[in-house]
């Protein structure tokens, strides 16, 4: 016990003699702490003590995220400034310097004084000045021994108990004083939040704008260019009839194909968009009716979803769609098992294939069109597939309704 | 023909009944919503009902539902399931009551006037008609059983599964009738229908088609 107790004296002990030594080296610094350079040191030294104190404690320490700073000095000096983490960091060291002074000069009281009181005890007799035992001079051996007893007993009670007790305080106060609040923390984490979301909300439009080109073209190159071509030979069917009818008949039907051409042109674009099938059966059922037509034997498990966004339906079901082709495909699977879960608001869904694996997004295009299709709504998607099988496609989306 | 049309779209409704006048049919009555489908089947005996897939409230699936509906209660009644798009499971589940009497075709084959009045004909005589773009669904199956068939087989069906006769599927194909009679055999082996009522095999085989 004593021994036990010994050891954390010692551990206290330590950490105080080193807190002594940076509480004395930080006081001269406080004056140059307007110089940026010290400030970056200071902000560096706060984080090592923040650590240290955690470290002492034992709670569990996580380096603050360093964001990167800016290029231009004006505009660093500026993030500096607005940093919460530089006005921390000075009132850390303002408090270290003077505090941890003191409680480092307990640190040097409990280390140095057992030693320092059986050295007195053994030379008071023979230096030239007078030495005294507890503010008492000795004045014989009896006094030099009972003083010297109390010292070494008082010392004692410091190092065991006085230290340990006065450093954890001293390292709680700095964990405290030197970690962000809660406060802190959560802006930290919107702001990253922020920063993602942005991220993703830039690439959805981009995604978006994609898509709207490509509807575009389609609409315009194909279902329009049909139709006017359509107009085009009924009006000169309309003026041939009567002069040359087996030539208007050929016309007229060569505007019937231009006509059927056209909505199934259309029906090809409606489909990318948005398959009807989703309106009229909602997830579940479009997902089931992709599983009966798979060439692959296809189970599909499923639960009530609920109301879903309709982007988040056909991201999922276009996910679906492909991971079903890739099996087929690509990874000669003999049976493919479907999953569609919905958990608060996040819709999951997985694709497992027995197939050969090895899939990976360089191979065809399927697995990033997936990647790009489901990151435009915030959502995840990641595939598994060791050589010799099996794959398995993940995909996360956020479906607050 | 007397013909009931449940559809909406006032353009396309317009159009169908345009087309069925002009044809020496007669469009005994036009209906916005299937509720009151029966009801109609009723009071005009209708040779044949045409629905749209997609129709008020939900604009969902409640014209194939209501198809579906209709002829559980009046088994003989002559149903065209008509819709933008076909999905294979709707096709499915139409036919799963039995193929006598129902179609299931996109509303692009009106363009091919001939061609769609012959398909309501024959629905209404009591034959199938299945829109090509189910059968082709259907045929891009790989491990389907049906993948025992040779092309040719395989277009024959496709044919009977439209609901056409011997005669015409060998007029489409343009080969003899005995050479259609012959790949009709060799499908009822291959799909292992027994020896028995040819009709009966013939309609086992569509859907058998249809089925999966």
């Amino acid at each position: 016990m004593l021994v036990e107790q010994s050891v954390r004296g010692w551990r206290a002990a330590r950490y105080l003699l080193l807190t002594l030594a940076t509480g004395m080296a930080a006081l001269p610094l406080l004056p140059l702490l307007v110089l940026p350079p010290v400030l970056g040191q200071a902000r560096r030294w706060a984080e090592w003590e923040r650590g240290r104190a955690h470290a002492h404690i034992g709670a569990d320490y996580a380096p603050l995220p360093t964001s990167p700073m800016p290029e231009r000095v004006a505009e660093r000096l500026r993030y500096v400034l607005r940093d919460p983490g530089t006005w921390r960091s000075i009132r850390g060291l303002a408090v270290h310097a003077l505090l941890g002074t003191l409680v480092g000069i307990v640190g040097l009281l409990a280390a140095l004084g057992v030693p320092s009181a059986l050295v007195k005890v053994a030379v008071w007799w023979a230096v030239p000045v007078p030495v005294t035992f507890v503010g008492i001079p000795a004045h014989g051996w009896g006094s030099a021994l009972i003083g010297g007893l109390a010292e070494v007993v008082g010392y004692g009670a410091l190092f065991l108990w006085g230290a340990p007790a006065v450093v954890g305080g001293y390292a709680r106060l700095t964990a405290r004083m030197l970690s962000p609040s809660d406060a802190e923390l959560r802006a930290d984490r919107l702001s990253e939040r922020v920063e993602e979301l942005s991220h993703t909300r830039a690439e959805a439009l981009q995604a978006h704008g994609a898509e709207l080109r490509r509807i575009e073209r389609d609409l315009h190159d194909g279902t329009q260019a049909r139709l006017v071509a359509l107009a085009m030979r009924m009006g000169i069917a309309e003026r041939m009839v009567a002069d040359d009818p087996e030539q208007a008949v050929r016309l007229l039907r060569e505007a019937r194909g231009n006509a059927e051409g056209a909505m199934a042109e259309l029906r090809d674009v409606i489909r990318t968009m948005y398959p009807p099938i989703l309106t009229d059966r909602g997830l579940n059922g479009a997902v089931s009716a992709l599983g009966a037509r798979c060439t692959v034997p296809t189970r599909v498990r499923t639960e009530e979803l609920g109301a879903l966004p309709a982007a988040v339906e056909a991201a999922a079901y276009f996910a679906i769609a492909e991971a079903l082709t890739n099996a087929a495909k690509h990874a000669a699977a003999t049976s493919v098992d479907v999953a569609i879960a919905r958990t608060g608001a996040t819709l999951r869904i997985e694709v497992t294939d027995d197939g050969i694996g090895g899939a990976d997004d360089t191979r065809g295009t399927g697995i990033s069109g997936i990647r790009r299709r489901v990151a435009a709504l915030d959502g995840t998607a990641s595939v598994v597939s060791p050589v010799g099988g099996p794959t398995v496609i993940r995909v996360e989306l956020p479906c607050a309704s | 023909m007397r013909v009931v049309i449940v559809e909406d779209n006032v353009v396309l409704a317009e159009g169908l009944k345009l087309l069925l006048e002009t044809s020496g049919h007669e469009a005994a009555a036009v209906l916005g919503d299937a509720e009151g489908l029966v009801e109609a089947v009723d009071r005009h005996a209708p040779d044949i009902v045409i629905v749209d897939v997609r129709l008020p409230p939900t604009y969902r699936d409640e014209g194939l539902r209501a198809a579906i509906q209709a002829r559980r209660a009046r088994p003989d009644l002559a149903v065209l399931v008509f819709s933008q798009y076909v999905e294979e499971v709707y096709a499915t589940e139409l036919f799963t009551d039995g193929a006598r009497g129902v179609g299931y075709l996109l509303k692009d084959r009106v363009a091919r006037v001939d061609e769609f009045l012959g398909a309501l004909d024959r629905v209404a005589q009591g034959g199938t008609a299945v829109d090509p773009e189910v059968v082709h669904q259907l045929l891009t199956r790989r491990q389907h059983p049906l993948s025992r068939l040779t092309s040719r087989e395989q277009e024959v069906l496709a044919l009977m599964a439209e609901g056409l006769g011997n005669g015409e599927i060998a007029r489409r194909l343009v080969v003899t009738e005995g050479a259609v009679h012959k790949h009709i055999g060799r499908i009822f082996t291959k799909l292992g229908l027994a020896e028995g009522d040819s009709g009966h095999r013939r309609v086992r085989a569509v859907l058998a088609y249809l089925g999966g």
